[in-house]
């Protein structure tokens, strides 16, 4: 598989459009699934496709201005452009923010990726706390602690698109950490 | 503050690759997004070819001579 990174430098400088389409199509190809699950899993789903149809479009037009030279920037850069889109849509429905997760569908999709890479007993604990902390937080710490664990988003990137400071971030995602932390020892100790 | 563990992080880790590689295999990009991507990139570069183009000059409308109404033909010079 080509590397993403690469795809998007030859991408930046090839000038003609017939030239430029069938290397998107690879970028898009490698990075649709994973916008599709950063929209979906914050948008009700009857609207989540125009959004997502709307952060496509908006990274395609703005492929070429990308200047970073890491897939890791290039994943933030995806992402700011995405959450960019995300706040349009709360601006005009700021009632459409999804719920969390519940466990089972998390546990499916463990299960799927189990049938490429199986899961050791040890790892299946592993993720079983993992999975506990996320759908213990509290609403308000859900898209803090997924922003950063799942989508792999530093706090510096949050920060910037919430008009909040670094250190604001890290110890608010420490919090929400802390409280899920509590409650699962806790649910661990009644049960 | 909660700090993770080396364990935790790893745990996370774990679950963010397991978690979007399965939501790659549950769904892969359609044609559709493509098709999206696509029509941005085409209606992207008409912007441009329109762009480099610059602006249109107005060029002076020029009309075909036309005999002018109620003006009689030129008389042959008859003192020549």
């Amino acid at each position: 598989m080509d590397d993403l990174i690469k795809l998007v430098k030859t991408y930046r400088f090839t000038a003609g459009v017939t030239e430029r389409i069938p290397l998107a199509e690879k970028i898009f190809t490698r990075i649709e699934p994973d916008l599709r699950l950063f929209v979906f899993s914050s948008v009700a789903h009857q609207n989540a496709q125009d959004v997502l149809q709307e952060v496509l479009k908006a990274v395609a037009t703005s492929l070429k201005q990308f200047q970073g030279g890491t897939e890791k920037e290039f994943w933030a850069w995806c992402y700011r452009i995405a959450r960019n889109k995300l706040s349009d849509h709360f601006r005009k429905q700021a009632t459409d923010r999804i719920q969390t997760v519940p466990p089972e569908d998390l546990w499916q999709m463990m299960d799927l990726s189990a049938q490429d890479a199986p899961i050791s007993t040890a790892t299946r604990h592993d993720l079983e706390y993992a999975m506990k902390l996320l759908t213990a937080s509290k609403p308000e710490c859900y898209d803090f602690l997924w922003n950063h664990f799942v989508f792999g988003r530093d706090y510096g990137d949050i920060a910037e698109e919430r008009g909040m400071s670094y250190d604001n971030v890290r110890m608010k995602i420490g919090r929400c950490l802390e409280e899920a932390q509590s409650l699962v020892k806790n649910t661990a100790l009644v049960a | 503050m909660a700090e993770l563990s080396p364990k935790e992080q790893l745990a996370f880790h774990e679950f963010s690759v397991r978690y979007r590689a399965a939501y790659a295999k549950k769904h892969p990009c359609p044609p559709q997004s493509l098709e999206v991507v696509r029509e941005a990139l085409w209606g992207e570069y008409e912007k441009e070819q329109e762009a480099n183009r610059g602006p249109k000059i107005e060029t002076p409308k020029i009309e075909p001579p036309t005999p002018a109404a109620g003006r009689e033909p030129n008389e042959p010079d008859q003192d020549r």
